[in-house]
């Protein structure tokens, strides 16, 4: 279970205000999320220096966290920073082959963040409708499939998808404004 | 060290942060540099003699107003540009604010004077050290800036570097007004801004090397 932006942020603000113990779980709540962040941007045996460097950088840093913006925004700046310096300063030509992954893992920070506010967004919905959208447009399944799942009446899982996602909608162009 | 290790020894030492922080910083290291840089004007070059009368009158002000209201957007960039998540900048317009009504001053000036003497007006008694004088009084309000840095966590350097060297290149203005008799508004417009320019254009060459954590 990945920890959400409002537990992170909770925690932050909490070591800001000086508790030790909000502070060490943040850190070990982001050792994870930072190993997997670097481990689609370096080789293997470089990832935990990176992480390392990183969780340093984070908490000598921690004075520039705005506790009015969101964290993960903060977090992800920081790790991108340390990662490009990482490369830089231990190999200066990176080789052409590598670049694609390092492209294509650009979508990791924006997949997680994204997740993570699917999953705030989620918990807005009665238990139902949030249950049949996970199953039906996350996990993958039919709509036939989801109700055998929940023992429920096929045009029942497609009633609860369609409302919940209208409440979404207007849950998010609501927030746009 | 392993990672767990680490982030236990880390956790031994929380000191609170109180909010403003990086503000607070910032202008600490402003206030130290621009100590040294006053000291140097009051040292080497001199306090007017007329100060006193001088602060009673409109070029005075004018200038303060310029270099300190300049110096303050400078600033504001330079905190926003010292976080990490900085990718959008907030009120960058207001830079030109105190460019756009001094020369709005210096327009008026222009059609109160004569044209024969313009040119005596735009190039004062200074224009040759003017710009220099600015520039070398940036050097220590920007190594007080590069001092704030060192706990912040800048990602675009180079606009870091010139947001420090503006802001310290605006401050060393201010400071420089204690002893510059200039009075014209095109004088202040030129000379001052080209040494403030001078400071920025330093501070972006230099940033990306003198500002990396």
């Amino acid at each position: 279970m990945q920890a959400s932006e409002d537990e992170l942020r909770r925690l932050m603000i909490g070591g800001l205000d000086g508790s030790a113990v909000d502070h060490a779980a943040l850190l070990r709540l982001l050792a994870p999320l930072l190993r997997a962040f670097c481990r689609r941007r370096c080789g293997d045996d470089e990832v935990e220096d990176l992480v390392q460097e990183t969780l340093i950088a984070v908490h000598t840093r921690r004075s520039t966290y705005d506790r009015d913006r969101p964290f993960t925004a903060w977090l992800f700046s920081i790790a991108r920073y340390k990662t490009i310096d990482h490369f830089r300063r231990n190999r200066r030509y990176h080789p052409m082959e590598g670049l694609e992954e390092i492209l294509v893992a650009e979508g990791f920070e924006d997949a997680s963040i994204a997740r993570m506010d699917v999953e705030d967004l989620l918990e807005i919905l009665p238990p139902k409708q949030a249950r049949m959208i996970r199953a039906t447009r996350i996990d993958g399944m039919t709509m036939a499939e989801a109700a055998d799942a929940d023992g429920i009446s096929e045009s029942d899982v497609k009633i609860s998808v369609h409302r919940g996602l209208k409440t979404l909608m207007a849950k998010i162009q609501g927030g746009r404004r | 060290m392993n990672t767990d290790d680490l982030i236990n020894s880390l956790s031994a030492d929380v000191p609170p942060v109180r909010r403003g922080a990086v503000g607070r910083r910032i202008a600490f290291g402003l206030a130290a540099g621009a100590l040294v840089s006053a000291g140097w004007v009051v040292l080497r070059f001199g306090v007017r003699p007329d100060l006193g009368a001088a602060m009673l009158g409109f070029p005075f002000w004018m200038k303060w107003a310029y270099t300190l209201s300049l110096s303050l957007a400078a600033l504001f960039m330079t905190a926003q540009l010292a976080r990490p998540d900085s990718q959008r900048l907030r009120g960058l317009w207001l830079i030109a604010i105190p460019a756009l009504l001094l020369a709005g001053v210096g327009a008026t000036e222009l059609i109160r004077t004569p044209q024969t003497e313009w040119l005596a007006m735009w190039l004062g008694h200074s224009w040759k050290q003017c710009p220099w004088r600015v520039l070398g009084l940036a050097m220590p309000i920007f190594v007080g800036l590069l001092w704030s840095f060192r706990r912040l966590a800048p990602t675009r350097l180079r606009a870091a570097g010139a947001a420090a060297g503006l802001a310290a290149g605006a401050f060393a203005a201010t400071v420089y007004c204690l002893h510059c008799p200039e009075v014209s508004a095109i004088f202040v417009l030129t000379w001052y801004t080209l040494g403030i320019l001078l400071a920025t254009s330093l501070g972006a060459l230099i940033g990306p090397r003198v500002l990396r954590w």
